[in-house]
């Protein structure tokens, strides 16, 4: 048993990780990056858009997931709620991190969003006249403007930023004082905080990434974005938690937890092929030129192939390969599971983002990964290891005086 | 009456006790055996030897069955029974055929579940030899028992006597059949 009086003081124990290599890799590509930006700014921007929504929904699940804890009262995630905490250490920089987009657009409205420049000539992505003419966006002007994108990119951000703060301060400081009420607090502020970045990730799924073509109607969008937040959520932990196994969690994390986290990707695969298919097949049904355009663009030259591979990679492979019980007991085998729907998680969001980018004819330029995308994403990859690393050294491992913690320690399936 | 012998009772009284008698056990190469606790024992699984269930695979068989029954079911119906146009959508398409499949996949694979545990588990059993042992009530409230078949092909009553009575239990009982 430990030792419950013993002071937070962890000195002793050995740092995990290399913290200033994964800043040094980081800072790099954030710079290798800016420079491609004076170069070809548009194809950096879309690159930047994609990294750091795809970063930020890894955020958002990881958040998630230390509520979900504490509004079920969850047991057996007690030992690796402490890793999830300090992977919200993030959250200030991927404010930081979407801040650039904000700022270039106020000075070149149309660099990303269409609709931020009413004199946007609408011909030149195959429509016709400017976007202030344009009824569809005239009728969606109450939210698709600027002065709202950047309140509710604040008020999202400090919300975020304020709930995993609490979350933090209050599983640092029980291992401090040991009081029980600092779990009754966080079940309160669960409570609080699922409803809050629901709605929350909701907006912000819809201004940055739906509302590229603002033409669109889908009510499925936050729930997608969602599924795919939590997706690749649960793959970032359960990679963390493995590499963590061989140092700081030896002992600690079994196999029974990497069970759990393998039942939950299952889980939230079939969740996503629910949502993924339900908007498809709503469309497809109702068959309204208004949403039917957003496949049709998505069906030219090769994104055709990019929906069947999501399909077939994001949705047929991992459930057979999540369903074999084994398969989720192996490191070896959970390591490749967790990489694989990281990247084809990151290929829906391609598919979602990029076809936005046309021609004269209205039609996307194909699907291709440019090296911008890859530096963007080793850039803000990095900075956000970076900034886990450094939290996660200052605390013990896990959260020792948790109420729940000899029943995780003990867990068995 | 018939006097064949069903098997050997032992009776523990802590679970630790149990455990590792179940170890012992199952390093003995016994395979027809079983343990009655009055709540699970985590590990005892383990303990035991326990294979996984097998009832996912009937669940697979009946998820499976249900998805294709659906889809052939509707290409049936829709494309040669009674085609009719609704909504100009083609006479068959698995965009609309996927909800109802979806549901009779949810529907057999439940069916599946519940007949591949009765199978496997060999209910309904209205009858059960261990039910002969008078105390056995006690396996509900504070005690823990280990049965040994007798068509277990390690069984000899000597010999599993003695068994049973190494890894510390307090009373062994023969069971008739």
């Amino acid at each position: 048993m430990s030792n419950p009086s013993a002071k937070s003081s962890i000195s002793g124990s050995k740092p995990v990780g290399k913290p200033t290599v994964a800043l040094t890799i980081g800072v790099i590509a954030l710079l290798i990056t800016s420079i491609g930006f004076f170069m070809y700014p548009k194809e950096v921007a879309s690159s930047w858009l994609l990294a750091s929504a795809y970063s930020t929904a890894i955020g958002l699940g990881l958040l998630l997931m230390v509520m979900l804890h504490h509004i079920f009262d969850a047991g057996w995630s007690t030992v690796i709620r402490r890793t999830l905490e300090h992977s919200l250490a993030i959250f200030p920089w991927l404010a930081l991190f979407f801040l650039p987009l904000i700022i270039l657009s106020y000075f070149e409205p149309s660099l990303i969003w269409k609709w931020m420049d009413p004199h946007f000539d609408l011909s030149t992505i195959g429509g016709h006249g400017t976007v202030g003419s344009d009824i569809l966006y005239v009728k969606k002007s109450a939210l698709l403007n600027f002065p709202t994108f950047v309140i509710i990119y604040l008020v999202s951000f400090v919300s975020w930023i304020w709930l995993s703060s609490r979350f933090r301060k209050a599983s640092f400081t029980q291992d401090e004082d040991g009081s029980g009420a600092h779990t009754t607090t966080c079940r309160k502020m669960a409570a609080l905080g699922i409803p809050v970045v629901a709605f929350s990730s909701t907006l912000i799924a819809c201004l940055w990434l739906k509302s590229l073509d603002y033409h669109w109607f889908s009510t499925m969008y936050g729930v997608w974005f969602f599924t795919g937040a939590m997706r690749a959520a649960l793959a970032t932990i359960a990679l963390i938690c493995i590499f963590l196994s061989r140092n700081a969690l030896k002992g600690l994390f079994l196999r029974s937890h990497m069970l759990q986290l393998g039942n939950m990707m299952l889980a939230f695969t079939v969740f996503w092929a629910y949502i993924s298919f339900s908007q498809y097949f709503l469309i497809w049904n109702a068959n309204i030129p208004e949403e039917t355009f957003w496949y049709v663009i998505r069906e030219h030259g090769n994104w055709r192939y990019v929906g069947y591979t999501l399909i077939f990679a994001h949705f047929f492979f991992p459930l057979f390969f999540l369903l074999g019980h084994r398969n989720k007991l192996i490191k070896g085998r959970m390591i490749f599971i967790c990489v694989w729907v990281l990247l084809t998680q990151l290929l829906d969001f391609y598919y979602n983002i990029l076809p936005y980018k046309k021609d004269g004819e209205g039609n996307p330029f194909e699907f291709g990964v440019s090296v911008w995308d890859v530096t963007a994403l080793i850039g803000i990859g990095g900075i956000c290891i970076w900034a886990f690393l450094r939290s996660f050294n200052k605390t013990r491992p896990i959260p020792i005086r948790d109420p729940r913690i000899l029943e995780s320690l003990n867990y068995h399936e | 009456m018939s006097n064949k012998v069903y098997g050997l009772l032992a009776r523990f009284d802590t679970p630790a006790a149990i455990m590792s008698a179940a170890e012992k056990v199952r390093d003995a190469g016994y395979k027809k055996w079983d343990v009655i606790t009055p709540f699970p024992i985590h590990g005892m699984d383990g303990a035991m030897g326990l294979r996984r269930s097998r009832v996912p695979r009937f669940t697979l068989v009946g998820g499976s069955l249900g998805f294709t029954i659906g889809m052939s079911m509707i290409f049936f119906m829709n494309k040669f029974d009674y085609p009719l146009i609704v909504g100009g959508k083609p006479f068959f398409s698995p965009m609309f055929a996927f909800p109802v499949s979806y549901e009779l996949t949810i529907l057999l694979a439940a069916f599946g579940t519940i007949i591949g545990m009765f199978l496997l588990n060999r209910l309904p059993m209205h009858y059960h030899p261990i039910l002969k042992y008078d105390d056995i009530h006690k396996s509900s409230d504070d005690q823990f028992f280990l049965v040994i078949e007798n068509s277990d092909p390690e069984f000899n009553k000597a010999e599993t006597n003695k068994l049973l009575s190494d890894v510390g239990s307090l009373e062994i009982q023969e069971l008739e059949e």
